[in-house]
């Protein structure tokens, strides 16, 4: 096992359209990084260079020190999970798994040994003598694993494995994963759309939008400190909440937000901390608020007056410990680029908002509230080049 | 939830009942004719119920000769033996009647043992060995073309590959009689060529055959199999084709990542898929070949092939080789009829994936 390293990868296809532009990653020896984006982003093609099926148009591909751009699928020493499992329908679950060993001709007394081991991590020892037919989708999904686990290779390949599932299974086998990944130790990159996937698995997560890499961060940090628009929107659940806005100094020294019609006092910390913000005052700039910085101000009545807006609630979603409360906001919306966001209410100028109230709310559909804005947690964005302010 | 009437249950059955009895009744009046004896055939008002049976006509065809050839009793054995072979290896790719296949090879051996008694070299038998060497010759050389080239063009998308198929579907579409006769004048250049310059006189030691003196396309086994096999490629293209269609990508794909080549992965993982299509295909050519008269008849003057040396009984005035005749039918028709019956299953799912029909 090595380092992998992805050194400005791209790949134009024969009728010119560019799939992956210079997409240049490291991952250290047992990581386990995420590669997420929207679909038709190119991740896939990612993989799919890295695994030797699409050929690299220019850049390098090192595993150690070890060039791989040319060296056919076979001699990689790289495992895949297909998305489609794509198991051997004629082969019983044992010969599934034992096919690489025998491609490595290894002695058929090893092989039984290490197919019965691989089962016994994946619990498959009672499926071994069925056919994958005979499976449900989660032990399918085992099985591709195991075909790839039981060779111990360099590095594991993954293409979306659990889009196929249930999103109940799904939530298991995403634990069942991480779980025999960080086991086994084995350099990791895997390739989703689904950005909870991305937070819940990756060390690391690289954020990739029409071939070009956004962002490569620990999950937190893409949370806390997107670097851009795209990164921003894309993770999270509900997604942040963007607007056009400006900023501007008050009498008193102080600096106001101005978000539509609503004004937000915003306190010294928040300029201190990202200096770059001052070259913005009096200036256009892009405002993002995640929901959980948004509460009901009946619920939190201490929060300083002049850091609210206020708004009619339209839906309302009781989760339990949580209740989600979409509103509109007289600012206009910024759209992220994210070509799978869906535009719920179809209306593009009345800035939509989702919140995420605490339980205690007693605000229903029909309420003009009053509602609190955690402006120390504010994210902004140049308008034009749509990346953060920061220093 | 289907809604039938009555009345348009009894349509359909009283339908299928006029089918079954307009499709199957020549066969059963062939069978009759097979088992009666002359005066009854030759009678002025047919004789359907009542009349004498009698196994004449298949004791002529069959056993009716002078003394035994010992090469083709050799020849024949090597073949039924390839054949139970071939039939068990199918059946435990198959997985499933294995019991069928038991049988079928149980009886056929008992026929052998009992084979030699009855064995004197007769025409027939040199027909039926024709016949079964055409017909394995044809369907072993036609798959394999078939199955690398319908692998090929499944999964290669280029401008050239559709010509290709288009170009395969008009040769398919061209009428039989058009081929025959460039084929027949093709080998006859090549045997006047080989007369003329003296290569087929020539001594090759190695495939030093007994009877064979001077080489020779025209009149041979392998000028049927060569046309054979050009008059079916397109039917076995376009049908491997279709069933490689439907074998994901992926598959393949996850052979080389587990440390195939691309030749592994083709015979280690998707031959291994495809044996539904290789049994359908298979079976087609073999109704092909072993039902073909035309090419037979024009490219070999005397090496016939069964359906050939059935219609040349038929052309006397006596009513004593009608009987022949029809004992020969029936005769050469049984085993097609019991390898459909095995494996008719795969023969509809063929119907199915593949676009066009044997």
């Amino acid at each position: 096992m090595s380092t992998i390293t992805l050194d400005k990868l791209t790949k134009v296809y024969p009728n010119g359209f560019q799939a992956i532009t210079d997409l240049s990653l490291t991952l250290s020896e047992g990581e386990f990084l995420v590669l997420v984006g929207p679909s038709g982003c190119g991740k896939s093609t990612a993989l799919r260079m890295i695994a030797g099926l699409e050929d690299i148009s220019s850049g390098d591909l090192y595993v150690g020190d070890r060039r791989l751009n040319d060296v056919p699928p076979k001699d990689r020493d790289i495992a895949m999970v297909f998305q489609s499992y794509a198991l051997y329908p004629q082969m019983t679950v044992a010969e599934n798994i034992g096919f690489p060993l025998k491609l490595r001709k290894v002695a058929k007394k090893d092989r039984l040994q290490q197919v019965e081991q691989a089962a016994q991590v994946l619990e498959l020892t009672e499926q071994l003598e069925s056919k994958p037919s005979m499976l449900s989708g989660g032990q399918r999904q085992r099985v591709a694993m195991g075909r790839a686990i039981v060779r111990k290779p360099a590095l594991f390949l993954m293409d979306e494995p659990l889009s196929n599932l249930d999103a109940k299974l799904r939530v298991q086998m995403r634990a069942d994963i991480a779980a025999i990944q960080s086991d086994l130790g084995v350099t990791t990159f895997y390739v989703t759309h689904d950005q909870v996937e991305a937070m819940t698995m990756g060390e690391r997560v690289a954020v990739i939008k029409d071939g070009v890499l956004q962002q490569v961060a620990p999950p937190e940090e893409l949370y806390d400190h997107p670097d851009n628009v795209f990164v921003a929107a894309f993770i999270g659940s509900p997604s942040m909440n963007l607007y056009e806005a400006s900023l501007s100094a008050t009498d008193s020294g102080g600096y106001h937000l101005r978000l539509g019609d609503h004004q937000l006092a915003v306190s010294p910390s928040v300029m201190n901390t990202r200096p770059g913000l001052a070259q913005y005052v009096d200036q256009p700039l892009v405002v993002g608020i995640r929901p959980e910085d948004l509460e009901d101000a009946a619920v939190a009545p201490e929060h300083p007056s002049d850091q609210r807006i206020s708004a009619k609630i339209e839906v309302r979603e009781a989760l339990g410990a949580e209740t989600l409360m979409h509103f509109s906001i007289a600012a206009p919306t910024v759209d992220s680029g994210d070509p799978d966001a869906l535009d719920e209410l179809g209306e593009e100028d009345t800035g939509r908002c989702t919140a995420r109230f605490s339980a205690a709310t007693r605000a229903r559909v029909g309420d003009n509230i009053e509602i609190n804005v955690d402006t120390d947690h504010l994210h902004f964005f140049d308008p034009t080049t749509h990346k953060a302010i920061r220093s | 939830m289907k809604r039938t009437t009555p009345l348009s249950r009894f349509g359909l059955h009283a339908t299928l009942a006029v089918l079954v009895v307009w499709s199957v009744l020549p066969f059963l009046w062939t069978f009759q004719t097979s088992i009666k004896f002359t005066r009854d055939v030759a009678a002025k008002e047919p004789v359907l119920w009542g009349y004498e049976t009698t196994a004449n006509a298949y004791r002529a065809f069959w056993l009716d000769a002078d003394d035994v050839n010992m090469w083709s009793v050799l020849l024949y054995i090597a073949v039924v033996a390839a054949i139970c072979v071939a039939l068990g290896q199918t059946g435990r790719r198959v997985r499933h009647g294995w019991p069928w296949f038991a049988a079928v090879a149980l009886v056929i051996f008992a026929a052998l043992w009992r084979f030699p008694k009855i064995w004197e070299a007769n025409d027939e038998y040199d027909f039926l060995i024709n016949s079964i060497v055409v017909t394995v010759l044809t369907m072993i050389i036609s798959l394999s073309i078939g199955l690398l080239a319908g692998y090929g063009l499944a999964r290669y998308t280029g401008i050239s590959g559709a010509v290709i198929l288009i170009i395969a579907l008009g040769f398919r579409a061209l009428p039989r009689t058009a081929f025959v006769l460039p084929y027949f004048f093709g080998a006859k250049e090549i045997d006047d060529w080989l007369t003329r310059t003296g290569v087929g006189s020539w001594d090759f030691p190695l495939i030093d055959f007994p009877g064979i003196d001077t080489l020779q396309i025209l009149d041979t086994r392998l000028a049927i199999v060569l046309a054979l096999v050009a008059v079916n490629q397109p039917f076995t293209i376009w049908m491997f084709r279709s069933f490689f269609m439907e074998v994901p990508k992926e598959i393949e794909e996850a052979a080389m990542m587990d440390g195939a080549t691309r030749l592994q992965a083709f015979r280690k993982v998707i031959i291994p898929m495809m044996w539904p299509a290789i049994i359908a295909t298979g079976l087609f050519t073999m109704l092909l070949a072993y039902n073909e008269y035309l090419f037979v008849r024009v490219l070999a003057p005397t090496e016939w092939t069964l359906p050939v040396a059935i219609v040349s009984l038929t052309g006397g005035e006596s009513s004593r080789t009608i009987t022949e005749a029809a004992a020969a039918s029936v005769s050469i028709t049984l085993p097609i009829v019991v390898v459909i019956i095995l494996f008719q299953k795969h023969l509809v799912k063929g119907l199915g994936a593949g676009a066009v029909k044997g």
